[in-house]
């Protein structure tokens, strides 16, 4: 599988009661976490809540995964994918 | 009243500064507590920890050399009933459903949040919707009564030093071990995020400056039935005119700016409350907002899911109607009551957490489905 087949799945949770964007990220990977461990998708949170992106990077990587962040202006992007994977902007 | 502009401009102050401080370390009590039974952990919560122990050491210290010692607003020291358990209970119920609690609704509004803006108004109706059964709930904390007795060392009979000492150690050795464990540290990769134990201390000295100088800790929600109050007096005069509670002006305290005691009531008038709570809500929705535009974050999101719209009226709306009952919010009787030791504090916190448990289940049954 090549990275440029890889499908990203964008969630927006901006403005949503906490924690919607730590659940929501973690409801996400659990749904279709063999499709993110094969490198088959990448998930994007949109969020503005600071405390949010602190644990969902926390979390995520405890459970094996590759974290990083994007700041966009007004929203941050959580971008995760299998750890050796290419995180594509 | 004397002093009127110099009491509105500290007022204003201390909520600028504090809704800084709470955007830019996303302090919410209100997550602390939901954390707590939705992820098994709450590292935030550690921070409030930290908040408590150095105000009861201010607080007692101010109180010893002379600085805190006049009289102290009547809902900090009034007498401790089954209401303040129950009130808490609500409150943790719609604090969790709301998303943040009755101070972290203003800084989350001042983002831009979406849900904080609907949970707001769910406290304005809220609180006005206490003075419909005020009378009878009135009765029932009178006559459920657990002591007659105020504060934790009266209970006790011992020298308030005494009943502070022990638990500011036990406190602190827990803070220095988790220090030391790296556990009062919360990893981030936001830049500008300020981090809760350091907002922690921030905090303690406002509530601190707000006790010395304007004469109570920070407070908020009677200024949400002042609200309610003024708009139900415009739509429904004769109703209105019919409730106790909106004509009495039983708070009171003393005011070290005004250099004497100041009276209060949930009312629409100008008062000794309005005066201080006004400026305060402004500041802290200024403060977030200020925050938020220099970290280039202000972002008005109003696209929700409508159960997360009918989660935070409703929550908010609990919360309301629970400040009134309690009396007065978590802000009041966690930053300013539990520090002093106050039994009407403490009944309310063991309250908040039965009723953040249930609030973390019906979230998650309900509105976020995990």
């Amino acid at each position: 599988m090549t990275e440029t087949e890889k499908e990203i799945v964008v969630i927006d949770v901006c403005g949503q009661i906490c924690p919607s964007s730590l659940l929501t990220a973690l409801r996400e990977i659990n749904q279709r976490k063999n499709e993110l461990r094969d490198g088959k998708l990448q998930l994007d949170i949109i969020t503005d809540n600071h405390d949010s992106i602190n644990r969902i990077a926390e979390a995520v990587s405890n459970m094996g995964y590759q974290v990083s962040l994007a700041d966009q202006g007004k929203q941050f992007r959580i971008s995760i994918c299998k750890t050796d994977g290419a995180i594509q902007k | 009243m004397p002093n009127q502009p110099v009491i509105i401009i500290i007022s204003l102050l201390l909520g600028l500064c504090s809704g800084v401080i709470m955007h830019r370390s996303d302090f919410c009590i209100a997550g602390m507590f939901r954390d707590l039974f939705l992820f098994r952990s709450s590292p935030l919560l550690r921070s409030l920890l930290l908040l408590i122990t150095i105000s009861m050491l201010l607080f007692e210290a101010a109180r010893l050399i002379g600085l805190l010692n006049y009289q102290l607003p009547s809902s900090l020291y009034g007498l401790p009933s089954l209401a303040n358990l129950f009130g808490g209970v609500l409150f943790g119920v719609g604090m969790v459903l709301a998303g943040g609690c009755a101070v972290g609704t203003l800084y989350k509004l001042g983002s831009g949040n979406g849900s904080a803006f609907f949970a707001l108004s769910g406290l304005i109706a809220g609180s006005t919707i206490f003075a419909e059964f005020h009378p009878a709930w009135k009765q029932f904390s009178a006559s459920t009564r657990l002591a007659d007795v105020a504060t934790l060392p009266q209970l006790l009979s011992l020298p308030k030093p005494l009943t502070i000492l022990p638990l500011v150690t036990i406190f602190s050795i827990l803070l220095i071990f988790w220090q030391r464990q790296g556990m009062m540290k919360r990893p981030s990769i936001v830049k500008g995020y300020l981090q809760p134990r350091t907002a922690a201390v921030m905090l303690a000295g406002i509530v601190f400056f707000s006790f010395a100088l304007i004469g109570m800790p920070l407070g908020l929600t009677t200024s949400y039935a002042k609200i309610g109050a003024f708009l139900e007096n415009l739509a429904a005069p004769e109703h209105f005119a019919t409730l106790e509670y909106f004509h009495a002006q039983g708070f009171r305290y003393y005011s070290p700016l005004a250099h004497h005691t100041l009276s209060a009531g949930a009312g629409p008038a100008w008062d000794g409350l309005s005066l201080a709570q006004f400026p305060l809500i402004i500041g802290i929705v200024g403060g977030s907002a200020a925050s938020a535009i220099l970290m280039g974050k202000f972002h008005i999101s109003l696209k929700l899911p409508k159960a997360q719209i009918i989660s935070a009226l409703l929550g908010g709306l609990l919360m309301g109607a629970a400040a009134r009952m309690a009396p007065s919010c978590n802000v009041w009787h966690l930053l300013g009551g539990l520090p002093l030791l106050s039994l009407q504090s403490i009944l309310f916190t063991l309250g908040l957490l039965p009723g953040a448990w249930c609030g973390s289940k019906l979230l998650t049954r309900f509105v976020l489905k995990a």
